[in-house]
């Protein structure tokens, strides 16, 4: 699963759980019956459960895109040099 | 959330508050529900009034009830514990409650009450302070609701007098 896809996922789960309490509890009150509010938001959770914990492609659209290896060694990470790091160190002492 | 076993978790996470929320609501409209139950009793017979070997008077009588429970029902009642109580006051306490008979109300259909019975419990006194008193009978009901707290009740239903005299 792709950054876009668990952001994604995420938002889905929320919202899907929110409308599902609010949907059982009014089917629970206006048909004066509690178990019916129980079943019908186990029936959300299992859905919800069903879309957004399985990796589905829905989610993997934006796969991230990296730099070839060759690219990577023409370009490498800079160092950071000894005396900098003392210095940082002096000064935070002080 | 990268993983489903990371999912799966938040998911049971989030479902499990969201259902506490919902509890909550069920409970906190019951707060707005306001039951009118209409109750009747009234001592029938006085069937055996003596005086135990241990010093405590002992009454074992008869009464009718008849009362209406259906109102205290809501979609979050899971049944209702109805009980009769004698009450009175003596040189000891300021309150004797003492029950009689109780019962369970399963559900609605089975809320309206009308029988006449022998008292399920005697009433037994601590002490000999029966003679003459006067005694007050009053009907209890406790709420059990699906989600949330018990809902207790009561109410006083009419009096009646213990005779000035042991029966046997």
């Amino acid at each position: 699963m792709d950054w876009q896809g668990q952001k994604r996922a995420e938002m889905l789960m929320q919202l899907l759980l929110v409308a599902s309490a609010v949907a059982a509890f009014v089917v629970g009150y206006a048909m004066a019956d509690f178990q019916l509010m129980l079943l019908v938001y186990a029936a959300g959770v299992v859905l919800t459960a069903l879309v957004t914990v399985p990796n589905w492609p829905f989610f993997n659209r934006h796969p991230l895109k990296w730099l070839d290896a060759s690219e990577a060694d023409r370009h490498p990470r800079p160092q950071v040099s000894a005396t900098t790091g003392g210095k940082k160190k002096t000064g935070k002492n002080k | 959330m990268h993983s489903w076993v990371q999912r799966l978790m938040a998911t049971a996470t989030t479902a499990a508050l969201l259902l506490l929320a919902a509890c909550c609501a069920a409970s906190a409209l019951d707060a707005f529900h306001v039951p009118s139950v209409q109750a009747q009793a009234h001592v029938t017979k006085i069937n055996r009034f003596h005086k135990h070997l241990n010093g405590n008077d002992k009454v074992t009588l008869t009464f009718n009830l008849s009362a209406n429970l259906e109102s205290v029902f809501t979609w979050n009642t899971k049944q209702v514990f109805v009980f009769l109580t004698a009450e009175y006051e003596n040189s000891k306490n300021s309150l004797n409650q003492v029950s009689l008979w109780d019962h369970i109300i399963p559900d609605k259909d089975h809320a309206n009450l009308q029988l006449e019975v022998k008292s399920k419990y005697p009433l037994i006194d601590q002490g000999s302070s029966l003679r003459g008193k006067k005694v007050r009978l009053v009907l209890h009901w406790h709420i059990m609701p699906n989600a949330g707290v018990m809902i207790r009740d009561r109410m006083a239903l009419s009096e009646f007098k213990l005779p000035d005299a042991y029966t046997s």
